[in-house]
């Protein structure tokens, strides 16, 4: 069948070759999707492509059909619009994933070309469905393609035009699923090792003003991901927490070592930024202990792995030894009290599973800070005989950047004392190994998880993955920004 | 203890960060409250910069999860009263709206559980209803639960703090703000017997706040600039404050709407016979008619309903007619909206036929006589409780002049008198009626009483009227200086003028007299003659009307001089034609004739007639006040030969004057008739007068007449003003 296809198409010139070969495989995998949910990505479909968009000969020796500046362009916008009319989205994944998942080839090169363009152009001209298959797109392929195209993006956005980044900065209110995943991305790319590898100025504006507005941001897709139970290696993490928060604690320093590459010019501007974005990060975090809470899966899913910790505290008491000589205690004070504050909010609300002692071991080779001590020593005072960490049940009848959110609690809840609590209670079997409970943290006892009535308690860990994947709505980013996060509404008469 | 130390550490560093860096302080705090959850520093700390930053979402989060968590700290209770305090108050400024729009972003379910408990904690009976008023007004389930405990709490506040009148904080948001939220939730179920009661209580409130007198807010007021006090327009922009609200509060639009919206709501619910819809006030009126008509026994137990149907709805149509009737003729009696230049109206019988009222002679009077003789009987006879004559109806006019909208406040009039015959048609109605007013102190309404008064005069029933009349005296007390410092407005003497008028009707001349000229020491002397009056009165004239007209004056000067002329004319009117020779009267009919001249012709050449038969005629005052030269004529001639040498003495001690030679005349001219001196001057100038005034008349008489023609441009209405002043004693004598 591919072959017939071909046939027919070796006669075309190269832009009709590629709208036709869409045009085939479009019916090719509508046909198979009424088959099967999951299409097999065969090796004829991904050659056709090959041949016929990324303009890769088949024929050995025939050399490179190279596409002129024009058609490249006109072959950008039939894939764009392509995406645009192609209203089922099960069809748009498949095809973006045939066209540029990575195949080890020598048409992986043209490939990623090829998707920083489309990407660019979907971000100037605001295609969100291409956006949004780039966006899963990030989420399935290896980190260091991802990386890849946020480089051409921030290339595009920051670097070319000054000012453009504002179109960019736009994307957020059409699709935060992107933007997520792009932090992510960047996060990745920049990871401070080096005075290069410092997000630049504007770059890391709008990431901070994104994030500031709302920090539900950064948990978009890990809230539209099925739980896996462990992530695959050399893949992008599932939120853009790590890295920033290792943004958060590195960037004093980086900053003063690059203040001392420059010869000692002060570069403070973007340290509010860096403030800005560390409350993001607990705030967000505060909200992840809802979810986690609300799907029972407090205590045995972590987002932030000790693993990681690891090199970042290494890297961390490094720059403190090399930056010392030069009275950066203020810096270092910064970094310190940020690192304890991301350690402490993120081992409470649960994203890190791990004990104070493993802590303690982690950060013992640090210079003294008192935050630190504390967090590592735990709070002195006894634990309370009715603990609630976040006490209230506050429904949330708006829906602007939270604050400072909270768990549910029996409070406002009176039949709860009366359900057999004990039964939805996550088992100790489905605790990752590692993951003994932080000693300190008020994990509500008994009573205090009121998702449980309505929550079947499965043997598996529960997903949320029956979430719609495309939930913005121009003008209203706020509202609908995470359709995940249903929370109970009483309308008032 | 280390834990301690640990948070004060934690908000220390807090604190020292907010200036420079807050979105590091929150950094801190959130670290903080996973550290120690239970502290309540770290969360007030965390509340105050959201507080500070005005970020209501989260700062309103915050404020609920210390109120639940801390609810024993009194930090947060002091919190939660400044917000409620920023919910009932008035104020716009920036703090309040924060405050306020701080409790919008709290759920609603909270905004409930936060008003509750403060209400809990608050103990003064004032606040902790507007508190849970907020509550209710809110969250309409509430209602239910707390809607008639408050307000039964409300008026027991009122009687236990002995409040004065039903216009006060308590009575106001039970009426204004808790009834409407109790009545119109069905789910709250009312006993038939309380919502008469609250209806009750609504109409006292509502009638005395429609019909509350500026005085009291001078009070309120307290030391104002008191000069400005006095104007009309200073007076009604003042704002009208109930002692313990807001001025907000205190400010009710459209009572009389709110009150009948109540009526219906009760009625409804009370089941009575009631049309789906709105309805205006005369369905409401004729809908209560047609149950009095069916129904005779309003005794019967299956009938009460109707019969507190009948009742209640006559009874509030009464006093909004009333009320409408009295702030139309005399606004200001009301606080509220005035128009400043809006002048009072005096409802009286109509008196404009005085001048033809002919009684002895000429035949062709005959109707008029007999009208005039019908009506005497029927105002002679409306006292004798003869309650045929009370439903009759009679014409009033009134000058579209004088009223903006003369055809409702007629309808008004109209209304409030068919409201109170149909309450008094039954006793069973009348004395529920009673049972009404009696606690609500009518009897003491002053605006009750004019309307009652002029009910009265309508109905002919004068001597009632000046019962009436007497006791509106007593509730009106005694007149500040300041009213009759208002010149030519006679708002005041209102009542005096209807006094006169009604003692005329009952044929007391000389009570009428004595008012009249009372009357006369507040007016001031208009200075034209009126000739709009003649107008008005020629158009009215040619329609022949059975019965005494009545008409609505307007209270001024201007209107009610020539009124009270025409009294005192009528009054001496008779006493001058009687068959008694009495030369007083019949000069002081001449000198008042000359009034709204030449209406009075025919009399005047009767009144010659008798001094004619007479032959002679003694009035020593006829030069001081008669300046019509038509008179003057007459008289000249009356002593010519032609005129039949009618031996006149109209100069004071004319006997003396006749010795005297003519410069001692000047003198006693000075002493007796002091308006003569402007004369005097001209004394010596010749005038050649018609029908041979000069010849062969004595020549002090000559001169004198000479003068007076000269004076025949003085305005005729100070020269009459100063005879009702001056010759109070002789004209009160003649009636005598």
């Amino acid at each position: 069948m591919m072959s017939d296809i071909r046939h027919s198409l070796l006669r075309r010139d190269a832009l009709s070759a590629a709208k036709e070969v869409l045009y085939h495989l479009d019916i090719y995998f509508s046909s198979q999707l009424q088959n099967a949910p999951v299409p097999m990505v065969e090796k004829g479909p991904i050659e056709l492509l090959e041949e016929f968009v990324f303009q890769i000969p088949r024929d050995r020796g025939s050399h490179n059909k190279r596409l002129t500046a024009m058609q490249e362009l006109q072959l950008l916008e039939i894939l764009c619009n392509y995406f645009q009319d192609q209203t089922k989205e099960a069809v748009r994944q498949v095809i973006f994933s045939s066209l540029f998942s990575p195949q080890g080839n020598k048409a992986d090169e043209q490939r990623m070309v090829l998707l920083g363009k489309l990407t660019s152009m979907a971000v100037a001209v605001c295609r969100v469905p291409v956006l949004e298959c780039a966006a899963s797109w990030l989420q399935r392929t290896p980190a260091v393609y991802c990386v890849r195209l946020a480089k051409a993006l921030v290339g595009d956005y920051c670097g070319l035009v000054p000012g453009s980044i504002q179109t960019l900065k736009q994307i957020f209110n059409v699709s935060p699923r992107f933007c997520c995943q792009f932090i992510t991305a960047v996060a990745a790319l920049y990871d401070m090792s080096t005075e290069e590898l410092i997000p630049p100025h504007d770059l890391l504006e709008m990431i901070v003003s994104w994030i500031f507005e709302d920090p539900r941001l950064i948990l978009i897709t890990f809230l539209n991901t099925p739980i896996t139970a462990n992530l695959p290696i050399g893949y992008l993490e599932v939120s853009p927490l790590m890295g920033l928060v290792r943004w958060c604690v590195i960037a004093p320093l980086a900053y003063r070592r690059k203040q001392k590459a420059a010869g000692g010019v002060p570069i403070v501007e973007d340290q509010n930024l860096y403030s800005k974005l560390h409350l993001s990060v607990l705030q967000g975090l505060m909200v992840l202990q809802t979810h986690l809470t609300e799907k029972s899966l407090y205590g045995r899913l972590a987002l932030i792995l000790f693993e990681q910790l690891v090199p970042l505290v290494e890297e961390l008491g490094q720059l403190c030894e090399e930056l010392n000589p030069l009275n950066a205690e203020q810096e270092m004070e910064l970094a310190l009290d940020r690192l304890a504050q991301a350690l402490q909010v993120s081992m409470a609300t649960g994203a890190l599973l791990c004990t104070r002692d493993d802590l303690r071991t982690l950060c013992a080779r640090l210079p003294h800070n008192n935050l630190m001590q504390l967090v590592v020593s735990g709070p002195v005072q006894p634990q309370p005989a009715h603990p609630t960490l976040t006490p209230a049940y506050y429904p949330h009848i708006h829906t602007p950047p939270l604050g400072y959110p909270t768990l549910p609690a029996h409070a406002a809840l009176p039949a709860h004392t009366a359900l057999p609590t004990h039964a939805a209670l996550p088992t100790h079997a489905a605790i990752p190994p590692h993951t003994a409970l932080p000693a300190h943290t008020a994990l509500p006892g008994h009573a205090a998880l009121p998702a449980h009535a309505t929550l079947p308690a499965h043997p598996a860990l529960p997903t949320h993955a029956a979430l719609p994947t495309h939930p913005a709505l121009p003008g209203h980013p706020v509202q609908t920004f995470m359709p995940g996060m249903t929370f109970p509404f009483r309308p008032m008469r | 203890m280390a834990g301690l130390g640990d948070c004060e550490f934690l908000v220390r560093r807090a604190r020292e960060l907010v200036q420079e860096d807050t979105c590091a302080a929150r950094a801190w705090l959130i670290t903080a409250r996973t550290l120690y959850p239970q502290d309540f520093n770290i969360q007030y700390e965390m509340y105050n910069i959201e507080r500070k930053a005005e970020r209501t979402t989260s700062a309103g989060r915050l404020l609920y999860d210390m109120f639940v968590n801390f609810s024993d700290q009194p930090v947060v209770w002091r919190e939660i009263s400044v917000i409620t305090a920023a919910l009932r108050n008035d104020l716009q400024d920036k703090q309040t709206q924060f405050l306020r729009g701080l409790f919008e972003a709290l759920p609603g379910r909270v905004q409930c559980e936060m008003l509750l408990k403060a209400t809990e904690q608050c103990f003064n009976t004032l606040e902790r209803a507007e508190m849970l008023l907020l509550l209710l007004r809110r969250f309409p389930e509430t209602v239910v639960q707390h809607g008639v405990s408050l307000g039964e709490t409300l008026l027991e506040a009122e009687s236990l703090e002995d409040q004065e009148s039903p216009v006060n904080c308590f009575r106001k948001l039970f009426v204004c703000d808790v009834l409407p939220l109790i009545i119109n939730n069905l789910d709250v179920r009312l006993p038939s017997s309380l919502l008469y009661k609250y209806l009750n209580k609504a109409a006292e409130f509502y009638i005395n706040y429609v019909t509350r007198s500026p005085q009291i807010d001078a009070q309120h007021q307290g030391t104002q600039d008191t000069s400005d006090l006095l104007s009309p327009t200073k007076r009604s922009s003042q704002k009208y404050i109930i002692e313990g609200l807001t001025e907000k509060s205190s400010q009710i639009l459209d009572p009389w709407d709110r009150l009948f919206k109540i009526l219906s709501v009760v009625g409804m619910r009370c089941e009575w016979q009631m049309d789906k819809g709105t309805r205006n006030f005369n369905d409401l009126f004729h809908r209560v008619k047609e149950l009095c008509r069916y129904i005779n026994n309003f005794d019967n137990e299956a009938h009460i309903k109707y019969k507190n149907q009948v009742v209640y709805s006559a009874t509030l149509l009464f006093f909004k007619s009333v009320f409408q009737y009295i702030s139309a003729i005399q606004p200001s009696l009301f606080q509220g909206p005035n128009t400043p230049n809006q002048v009072p109206i005096v409802l009286l019988e109509d008196t404009s036929s005085v001048f033809s009222e002919v009684e002895i002679n000429s035949g062709k009077h005959i109707h008029k006589r007999r009208k005039l003789t019908d009506s005497r009987e029927k105002t002679m006879s409306s006292d004798d409780e003869d309650l045929s004559g009370k439903g009759r109806s009679r014409h009033v006019i009134v000058s579209k002049n004088d009223l903006a909208n003369p055809n409702e406040v007629l309808e008004s009039f109209k209304m409030a008198r068919e409201c109170w015959d149909l309450l008094h048609s039954s006793e069973a109605l009348d004395k529920e009626f009673s049972r009404i007013c009696l606690p609500w102190k009518t009897d003491t309404w002053l605006w009750l009483r004019i309307f009652l008064t002029d009910m009265v005069i309508y109905q002919g029933q004068h001597k009632k009227a000046v019962n009436s009349l007497h006791l509106m005296a007593a509730l009106q007390g005694p007149h500040s200086p300041t009213q009759i410092m208002n010149q030519g407005n006679l708002e005041p003497h209102r009542s005096l003028i209807q006094l006169a008028a009604c003692h005329f009707a009952l044929g007391e001349y000389k009570l009428t007299c004595e008012k009249v000229l009372e009357l006369m020491n507040f007016i001031v002397p208009p200075s034209q003659e009126v000739s709009k009056t003649k107008d008005e009165q020629s158009k009215v004239k040619p329609k022949f009307r059975k019965g005494n007209d009545l008409k609505l004056l307007p209270c001024t000067s201007k209107y009610v001089m020539p009124y009270c002329l025409q009294l005192l004319l009528a009054s001496i009117k008779l006493r001058a034609f009687s068959d008694n020779r009495d030369d007083m009267a019949l000069g002081h009919l001449i000198v008042l004739l000359q009034h709204d001249w030449p209406k009075g012709e025919n009399l005047f050449l009767k009144a010659i007639g008798k001094i004619c038969q007479q032959g002679t005629f003694q009035y020593e005052n006829f030069f001081n006040y008669i300046t019509n030269i038509d008179m003057l004529e007459e008289f000249a001639y009356l002593r010519t030969q032609e005129g039949g040498k009618i031996h006149l003495e109209l100069i004071p001690n004319q006997g003396v004057l006749l010795k005297s030679s003519s410069t001692t005349l000047g003198l006693l001219q000075q002493e007796f008739m002091p308006v003569l001196q402007a004369s005097i001057a001209t004394s010596d100038r010749h005038h050649t007068v018609t029908r041979g005034i000069t010849k062969g008349v004595k020549e002090d008489f000559r001169l004198a007449m000479e003068r007076q023609v000269s004076r025949c441009t003085e305005n005729l209405l100070v020269v009459l003003h100063h005879f009702c002043i001056n010759e109070k004693i002789l004209l009160l004598q003649c009636l005598a």
